[in-house]
């Protein structure tokens, strides 16, 4: 009972600053996302994605002749990577807005993100950390490069339960105007099951599955840009229109 | 200069609350998916590629290779299933920390528990599967590697302590402290019991036979058996605490 007297409790003396945070999280995405892109288009290992059947002594030549250009697009990764997660946290705010029976779905989102923003860094580490010194044994760059690619590419799981959970979050939302239109959640299952297969990279060395192939490398990054891309106009409506239902309090 | 506002005075939570409908199918999904999710991670871990009970240690490096020739195919299987489901770890962390939050002893501990096991996620289950699928990725790999991989996965996997040990922590002080009767207090004791166990797996990275080694009767089979029972009496606790939740409680939200 003292707990719902604390909700009914107004929130007393608190300037309110948290639509200026969430506006200023929102534009951090797109900016961090053209330097990732830039990042993206530096990397000479994404154009096109090195196949996972190249043999040790090219491999360890790749990170001996592009050694700079590595160093440079995938520090740019390891800054910029993880600026989405003001962006993903708008998502676990909104959804803590939604009127759903409870706010378990908010909190096993901002679980997932957590994790998989870790996994992101890890990768761009681990093809430094070849580039580092170039001229160590074939064996172990390809080590690191295997590494690399298969945390970069494999672990979509986080992904799946977040945008599932979302989804479910979505549906559940029982406000007369929902903070996101139901085909938000439709698309987050479509999402889901897009990213899904390009589990597989971690075994397939050639085809459509392999690191390099068309489902797990190009599917997969243009599905979740296009995540990136739709959650952003979604969220910038969903802030706006917050602003305006606190201003029509106040 | 701010001024005390009527109660009349709509919150921002208070905006959410009244077109809340009372229910519990959230957590209700979420709960399923944790007997789901737990079987999954018993078929990959255990029948597929045969990290729990763990092999021993002490195998030569033609062992290990042996090992992972024998073991490859399931190994590609488990994991790459276990790519896809990981991430629904996180739904439990949700659950839980919801009821944490339900507690009269505040958020801070149901942060923290979402926090620890974000971050434990990584070494504790999905550093295994990597350096394993990278292992059985190339089996032409120089030997050594491999048991490097071998010994990264097996170590992550079973000696990432702290992570765990901080999650029980705060989870058994705060079902110890809370007033709202959330969880009973003697599952607080099993929970500092799976601390203890935390601290009994740290020989790991000192022996490589007997009990304490890290598919040791102590460092393994004593630290499997407990999480096994506290996992069983958290699922059976989630659900009455589900279950005995008033229908549109409210819940602090700080």
């Amino acid at each position: 009972m003292s707990v719902q007297a604390e909700v009914d409790q107004p929130l007393i003396g608190q300037h309110n600053n948290d639509i200026t945070a969430q506006t200023v999280s929102l534009w951090i995405t797109p900016v961090s996302g053209l330097i990732f892109l830039a990042a993206f288009l530096i990397f000479p290992g994404f154009r096109p994605p090195m196949s996972p059947s190249m043999p040790a002594d090219q491999v360890a030549a790749f990170f001996r002749d592009h050694t700079t250009s590595i160093r440079l697009s995938m520090i740019i990764f390891d800054i910029c990577g993880v600026m989405l997660v003001p962006f993903f946290m708008l998502i676990v705010v909104q959804m803590k807005r939604m009127a759903t029976p409870s706010h378990v779905f908010a909190y096993s989102y901002l679980s997932g993100v957590a994790t998989g923003a870790t996994l992101f860094a890890i990768a761009d580490l681990f093809w430094l950390i070849a580039a580092f010194r170039p001229e160590r044994s074939p064996n172990l760059v390809v080590l690191l490069n295997d590494m690399a690619w298969i945390v970069f590419t494999a672990p979509v799981g986080m992904l799946i339960a977040q945008n599932i959970c979302l989804a479910l979050a979505i549906y559940m939302d029982a406000r007369p105007m929902p903070i996101f239109p139901k085909w938000v959640g439709h698309f987050n299952l479509v999402c889901a099951a897009v990213m899904t297969p390009a589990a597989c990279a971690a075994v397939f060395r050639t085809g459509p599955l392999a690191w390099n192939g068309f489902v797990s490398f190009w599917l997969k990054i243009s599905m979740f840009s296009l995540f990136v891309i739709v959650m952003f106009f979604m969220l910038r409506i969903a802030i706006k229109r917050q602003a305006f239902e606190e201003k029509g309090v106040a | 200069m701010t001024v005390i506002s009527t109660p009349a005075t709509p919150t921002k939570a208070v905006d959410a609350q009244k077109y809340r409908r009372p229910g519990k199918l959230d957590q209700w999904i979420c709960f399923w998916s944790v007997p789901i999710f737990f079987t999954l991670f018993g078929l990959i871990f255990v029948a597929l590629t045969r990290v729990m009970p763990p092999p021993s240690p002490n195998l030569t490096t033609t062992q290990v290779l042996y090992f992972f020739h024998h073991h490859a195919l399931t190994i590609k299987i488990g994991f790459t299933m276990l790519m896809v489901v990981v991430g629904f770890a996180s739904w439990t962390n949700g659950l839980v920390a919801t009821h944490m939050k339900r507690m009269s002893v505040g958020s801070v501990w149901a942060y923290g528990y979402i926090a620890a096991l974000a971050v434990g996620a990584i070494p504790g289950c999905i550093f295994a599967a990597f350096a394993f699928l990278t292992a059985v990725f190339r089996p032409d790999r120089n030997p050594h590697v491999m048991v490097l991989l071998y010994d990264m996965g097996l170590l992550m996997f079973i000696g990432s302590l702290g992570c765990f040990a901080a999650q029980y922590l705060i989870f058994a002080l705060a079902i110890l402290l809370d007033k709202n009767k959330i969880f009973p207090k003697w599952l607080a004791y099993v929970t500092i019991w799976q601390v203890v166990t935390e601290g009994l797996a740290a020989p790991v990275f000192i022996f490589k036979h007997g009990p304490f080694a890290w598919n040791g009767a102590i460092s393994f089979w004593q630290g499997t058996a407990i999480f096994v029972f506290w996992q069983v009496c958290l699922l059976y606790l989630l659900h009455r605490a589900i279950k005995d939740q008033p229908l549109g409680e409210a819940v602090q939200d700080i």
